[in-house]
């Protein structure tokens, strides 16, 4: 049995000898965790050529490749699409010999990063969260769809909150795209410009419509986004989000009121996701009741700030003028 | 579970450095055909250098601190773990102090493995991990299905009759494959496996790591603890490793390494030097074979060269993990 494996094996190295030097004269030194490229292999090569032509762009379009990938993968909310082609074809080729494709000595056209692997597992993760919940299973299950080993879910050092946190960096990126996109709209003139509060709620319910699909399991989501070592990314992905809203609802200030506005509209985030998970009324119409109302608040905080700086101006000036008129009648004011 | 990538133990010197260079640098230039024993002995000649022994020639490998002919290595080593093998457990909790335990346990824990999967446990001998992989899948297994016997408590009549056309569908079994080269080494391990009452998913395999008698993509995880430093060309080992694990399948390597804390370092010296082949003396009767032992773990490379070989060999995503401040690493790659 050793013997025939030796013999098979030995034919395939004759075949790839020619080719092996080529391919060890690319000193492994040259390539850094991040970068280095990988053949993805007739495994991995979906079927449809759409999608290779994504895979082209170098690693420094590498987010600009994400919110496509991104966008494409979640629209459907679920990958089958993308990867029902793939079991059919992993069976049907051989895995090329990864030599040949390096004879030209150049990328081979599915020639991706080790962080486009990892964000494509994840995309795919997402489709088993409402059956194992936001854990290391559901990225397995993930992995598996993709044709790779179940163990390749020990990639991910952060387990299930690298799961977590790829979904919240996703619908981000959606959300950032669609207001882009209403943005240029208002620019061409094909809609009109909305009011700051209708803005901003708009821009919430969509954000947190992208929840629904997984709201069952979003509690332990939440859980997993407030652990220590995850608080710094998920604050930034919260960050992100706000400043993004407030960007495309027009705000450029630069005083204090660019932080006043950024934490309130946390505020009203954090709470109408917390109503959120809760509410069990059809379509969520609480929550975004609750939400109009906590928009409305903010907006009469502002309305009433303004009429007291507005109100304390004047009882100043008219404390002034009271001051002047005594010191007159008492005719202090008199230059002798 | 979060790997530290801690600091390797300081370079020897920058004549180090230079050597690897040049090393590099020749290696890149030589025929395929002979490129792993040339390498190997380049390697060798780097290690040995810094260790100023007296330079060896190209066919000739390190046997603890002994220069010995590469054919001679392999029976050598076969000799010194035929007279082991049944003191062999014993003499880990003497020598660890009960230590090695939770170094496998740790391995294991680092592997995560999923119910379902396949392991290969290379140089597995007396089956150790084995033996725990199949705790640790089926105690998640059972785990898995109290909780879905537990969302089951009341279903609904459409569950129930979805529940019928699944009937025959049974999850994986996971299964281990222990393979080693030496008979004796196994037999210990089938006795211990029927006193601990485990008779199904494992298998008993002779092979040599360096030539696996098993096809392409068979695995989900190999591992390999304790055994790479005895075989003759790491590098042959390593390949193998790749070519029998599936796509997406990991490496996991645990072995003797550097100890970075000088202070450790030296206590740890004097422990293996002095007390160690001692304790082969008196409860194994066999000091040749434990002095053995200790000069192979001096002569194997550290944390960061091992890592580069495996990232040589094909693998990505390579990281390691130390235990005990060094005595001991866990080295993991995935096959992508």
């Amino acid at each position: 049995m050793a013997a025939l494996i030796r013999s098979l094996r030995a034919v395939r190295s004759l075949r790839g000898l020619g080719s092996a030097v080529v391919v060890k004269t690319r000193p492994a030194s040259q390539y850094s965790g991040l970068r280095r490229g990988f053949h993805r292999a007739a495994l991995l090569r979906l079927a449809d050529d759409s999608k290779s032509d994504q895979t082209v762009p170098p690693p420094s379009h590498h987010e600009h490749y994400q919110a496509q990938e991104s966008r494409e993968g979640s629209s459907t909310f679920s990958t089958e699409q993308a990867s029902a082609s793939d079991p059919g074809t992993q069976h049907e080729d051989p895995r090329p010999n990864t030599s040949y494709q390096d004879q030209s000595g150049e990328q081979a056209e599915d020639y991706e990063t080790e962080d486009q692997l990892q964000a494509r597992i994840l995309t795919a993760a997402l489709e088993f969260v409402p059956q194992h919940g936001w854990t290391v299973e559901a990225i397995a299950a993930g992995a598996e769809t993709l044709g790779l080993s179940a163990a390749s879910a020990g990639m991910f050092n952060n387990g299930a909150g690298d799961l977590v946190l790829h979904f919240v960096g996703q619908c981000n990126v959606q959300l950032a795209e669609i207001l882009a996109e209403e943005h240029n709209q208002v620019q061409l003139g094909q809609a009109e410009k909305k009011k700051t509060a209708d803005f901003l709620r708009h821009a919430v319910e969509t954000r947190l419509r992208m929840l629904i699909p997984y709201i069952d399991t979003w509690p332990q989501a939440m859980s997993l986004l407030l652990l220590p070592h995850n608080i710094p990314e998920s604050l930034k992905h919260l960050s992100a989000l706000v400043d993004d809203i407030w960007y495309y609802a027009g705000d450029r200030s630069t005083d204090m009121s660019w932080y006043t506005r950024r934490a309130a509209l946390t505020g009203i985030y954090n709470t109408t996701e917390l109503v959120m998970v809760q509410d069990s009324s059809p379509d969520f119409e609480e929550t975004w009741a609750f939400l109009d109302n906590r928009i409305g608040d903010v907006v009469n905080m502002a309305n009433t700030a303004k009429q007291v700086q507005a109100t304390g101006e004047a009882v100043v000036q008219g404390l002034m003028g009271a001051a002047v008129t005594l010191k007159n009648i008492t005719g202090m004011n008199q230059r002798r | 579970m979060t790997f530290g990538l801690t600091l390797t133990a300081k370079m020897a010197a920058s004549f180090k450095e230079l050597t690897r260079k040049i090393v590099k640098i020749t290696n890149t230039n030589v025929n395929f055909g002979s490129r792993n024993r040339l390498r190997n002995s380049f390697l060798r000649t780097e290690v040995s250098a810094c260790r100023c022994c007296s330079g060896e020639s190209a066919g000739s490998t390190h046997f603890g601190f002994e220069t010995v002919p590469e054919g001679e290595k392999a029976e050598r080593v076969y000799k010194v773990f035929e007279s082991v093998a049944q003191k062999y457990d014993v003499m880990n909790d003497a020598m660890s102090l009960g230590i090695h335990r939770l170094w496998k346990d740790s391995l294991l824990h680092l592997m995560n493995p999923q119910p379902g999967s396949k392991l290969l446990d290379t140089a597995g001998g007396t089956g150790d991990i084995s033996f725990r992989f199949l705790e640790y899948t089926r105690s998640v297994r059972e785990r898995q299905l109290r909780h879905r016997a537990r969302a089951n408590q009341t279903p609904s009549w459409q569950e129930i009759a979805a529940g019928y056309g699944s009937e025959g569908a049974e999850p994986a079994e996971s299964r281990a494959v222990v393979c080693d080269i030496n008979k004796e080494m196994l037999k210990v391990g089938k006795e211990r496996a029927e006193t601990a009452g485990i008779t199904t998913g494992l298998s008993w395999v002779v092979g040599d790591a360096e030539e696996l008698p098993f096809n392409d993509d068979q695995f989900d995880v190999y591992t390999i603890a304790f055994g790479i430093r005895n075989v003759t060309h790491i590098e042959q080992a390593l390949q193998e490793a790749l070519r029998v694990l599936k796509p997406g399948g990991r490496f996991m390597c645990l072995e003797f390494s550097k100890v970075s804390n000088p202070l450790l370092s030296r206590l740890y010296d004097v422990y293996s030097f002095q007390m160690i082949p001692v304790l082969g003396e008196v409860i194994a009767g066999d000091w040749k074979s434990y002095q053995y032992l200790v000069e192979s773990i001096r002569r194997f490379p550290d944390q960061e060269t091992f890592k580069e070989m495996i990232e040589e060999a094909g693998f990505f995503r390579v990281q390691y993990v130390n235990l005990t401040g060094g005595v001991v690493a866990i080295h993991s790659g995935f096959k992508l």
